[in-house]
């Protein structure tokens, strides 16, 4: 409907491709990392959405679902799109799926719009996405999402100053920017903002830094692995926790990598959208169907992201069809219990309205393992970034 | 003369086929064609001056931001965008190379990997200019000659980038032939000599390099308009290595090991990682050694090995 000459010629080329597929089958290409440092999520993805089909079956209404899986390395926005058109236009798909990085997302925008397609964001997690093109629909969360309402929760417990630490770059910047606009908001002060190297794992001077300052807590803001288990030990081999500085984070407490934090962990605060702890029926069914299907699968954030896109999918195709319009429309309001508790797709910023927690790093009594322990709900938002 | 038709008319074939071949591949077959631009570059750099770099990344996210923001604010023509990209690509060349091209060896190549890094960090921080991490976004190029329309399956881009490319290989035929050329691959060989013939090694090296850098620029530049999105990995390591492992597969110093080396990486990184998303480095990477342990000088020379080994020469490679 946007582009007239555009879809003539598309028509034109599906006309001419010879197809094996039966009219029923839709086809779903899911763009993400196979290869390469940031693999463990294309795995994940690939993971939560065989252990849907095993679930569900591989049927929603009339219509087969098929996944295609194509590999885009890293934080590739050529590759991206030439991989989208390449689904489009030689598979046929008619949903797209999966994005990790923001701008492997961003660089579909103009391409899903011509051809009017539904596509899932599994992970890319800022908010300007969405307003790149109508048919993006996010399952995983935004910063802004989990970063206002960690500083709220902190201002009810009494928490007057804060210092935030993010690591410099887009996500950490965004985490930075919304938690001082929420927590200032409520009438704290953010005394300092540090923006520390992406690279660097050395966080003694940074956190001594803090230290000599004496907020009520540090914020934190890091990519997973190496300079969190880093960070989180140099808070407290500095003296941090002795002072009384509360350790407030986002998803620095993975349980992948908390294991090898150890002790040092335990009492961490941090607030999230999904822990594989969360204690619900649904989140128990969803881990034991994916246990069963890879036993030393790992379950996190974006196991659940690409669970939940799934079901989002079945959903528009049981709907729509092969409809892009029709299918987002139908996705726009809907409801569901998600293994991360209650969800809707918030029909203004298409990203999921949800529960987002407050945790508390404990450790579990019966499997001995660290984890993250729900001690409440913060709060139950949507897109917090959609307007800034 | 005759030659050089022939190899135009090969190219302009090749192009048709790989047009008729793979209409459904057609995006990808553009980012080969953008990927072969940017390693006719180094081929001059590298295989023609003997400058060692590890850093053509740094001109090519020069042209691709420069292209973005030019179509973004100023004037979405195409052709004129990649102008802006080459100018980009020539000014950031000119000015680091007035440094770079005082050094050699190992010091020059940590040099040229330190500016591409320098470049990714300044688009870094000004998040407000070029968007940072989330890319620079918005880029809308007008029809190509106010002509043809930048269309959803990517035959306006296909043909543009090719009429592109081909420009630019015959901009490099004709320098790697002319007198400028030669003195290039005399300072290659020894620049002592040349500098005992009274030529000035520095600025040749100096011109090559600005050369170099606008056709780096020019890449950028379809890139940024072909995906209409620049990220800071423009301006990668990993892109800048690449370009130079595709050179050395396909021969460094000659114009088709540019475009035989990209297509063949190109072509067997997409398959492979068509066919087992998982483990396709292997792949690449075996496909590396080989060439670099049996054809040291690249798949051009391939032929002229096989008469060799047929003759029962001992040193096929060599």
């Amino acid at each position: 409907m946007t582009n007239k000459p555009g879809m003539i010629a598309l028509a034109a080329v599906s006309a001419l491709a010879v197809s094996s597929a039966w009219a029923d089958e839709i086809k779903v290409g899911v763009i993400a990392p196979f290869s390469g440092p940031f693999a463990q999520y294309g795995v994940q993805y690939q993971q939560a959405i065989e252990t849907y089909q095993a679930q569900h079956g591989t049927a929603a209404g009339d219509h087969e679902i098929t996944f295609i899986y194509k590999d885009v390395g890293g934080v590739n926005p050529d590759q991206s799109r030439a991989l989208a058109q390449e689904l489009l236009i030689r598979e046929r798909v008619d949903y797209l799926a999966g994005f990790t990085f923001t701008p492997n997302a961003l660089a579909v925008g103009p391409v899903i719009t011509q051809s009017e397609t539904p596509t899932v964001i599994f992970n890319a997690a800022t908010s300007a996405i969405n307003a790149e093109s109508p048919f993006f629909l996010r399952t995983s969360y935004t910063l802004p999402q989990v970063s206002a309402p960690a500083a709220e929760w902190a201002y009810d417990q009494g928490i007057r100053s804060v210092v935030t630490t993010v690591s410099d770059y887009g996500p950490g910047i965004d985490a930075e920017v919304s938690f001082k606009a929420a927590f200032e908001a409520k009438g704290g002060t953010v005394t300092d903002s540090v923006r520390m190297p992406l690279s660097t794992t050395d966080f003694t001077p940074i956190l001594q830094r803090v230290k000599d300052q004496a907020p009520d807590a540090v914020f934190a803001f890091l990519p997973g692995g190496p300079p969190t288990f880093s960070f989180t030990k140099t808070y407290n081999e500095n003296g941090l926790r002795d002072d009384g500085i509360t350790f407030l984070g986002t998803a620095e407490t993975e349980e992948s990598n908390l294991q090898a934090l150890g002790d040092l962990a335990v009492g961490l605060h941090t607030a999230y959208h999904y822990s594989a702890a969360h204690d619900s029926d649904e989140n128990r069914a969803f881990l034991d169907a994916l246990a069963e299907l890879h036993p030393d699968g790992i379950v996190n954030w974006a196991s659940v992201g690409a669970y939940d896109g799934v079901h989002l999918i079945y959903e528009m195709v049981a709907a729509a069809g092969t409809d892009g319009p029709a299918a987002v429309e139908a996705a726009l309001g809907l409801a569901w219990e998600s293994p991360r508790g209650p969800i809707e797709m918030d029909p203004e910023t298409r990203t999921v309205i949800q529960n987002v927690y407050i945790r508390e790093v404990a450790r579990n009594p019966e499997t001995g393992l660290l984890e993250n322990v729900e001690t409440g709900i913060i709060a139950t938002v949507g897109d917090l970034g959609w307007n800034q | 003369m005759t030659g050089r038709l022939l190899s135009i008319f090969l190219i302009l074939a090749a192009g048709a086929a790989a047009y008729l071949l793979f209409p459904y591949n057609l995006a990808f077959l553009t980012r080969i064609l953008i990927m072969i631009v940017l390693v006719l570059s180094l081929d001059l750099i590298l295989g023609l001056a003997g400058i060692a770099t590890l850093g053509q990344a740094a001109m090519y996210g020069a042209g691709a931001y420069a292209a973005g923001l030019f179509a973004i604010h100023v004037w979405a023509d195409p052709v004129a965008g990649l102008l802006a990209g080459a100018v980009a690509g020539a000014l950031l060349a000119a000015v680091s190379g007035a440094v770079l091209m005082r050094t050699q060896g190992l010091t020059l190549i940590m040099l040229t990997i330190a500016v591409a890094q320098i470049c990714a960090e300044i688009a870094n921080r000004a998040r407000g200019v070029t968007g940072g991490a989330d890319g620079l976004r918005g880029i809308r190029p007008g029809k190509v000659l106010g002509l043809w329309e930048f269309d959803f399956i990517g035959i306006t881009g296909y043909w543009y980038a090719f009429a592109v490319m081909l420009l630019v290989f015959l901009a490099l035929a004709i320098i790697a032939r002319s007198p400028f050329g030669l003195s290039l691959r005399g300072i290659h060989e020894s620049p002592e000599r040349m500098v005992a013939i009274g030529v000035s090694v520095y600025r040749r090296r100096l011109a090559a390099y600005t050369m170099g850098g606008a056709i780096a620029g020019i890449a950028g530049a379809l890139s940024a308009q072909i995906t209409q999105l620049v990220s800071l990995e423009s301006f990668s390591f990993t892109l800048s290595a690449e370009a130079l492992i595709m050179l050395i597969l396909g021969g460094t110093g000659r114009l088709y090991g540019a475009i035989l080396g990209t297509v063949i990486f190109m072509a067997v990184h997409h398959v492979a990682a068509a066919n087992d998303p998982f483990n396709w480095l292997f792949v690449i990477g075996a496909l590396v050694l080989v060439v670099v342990f049996f054809l040291p000088r690249g798949l051009v020379a391939l032929p002229v090995s096989l008469k060799r080994l047929a003759k029962g020469g001992r040193h096929a490679g060599t």
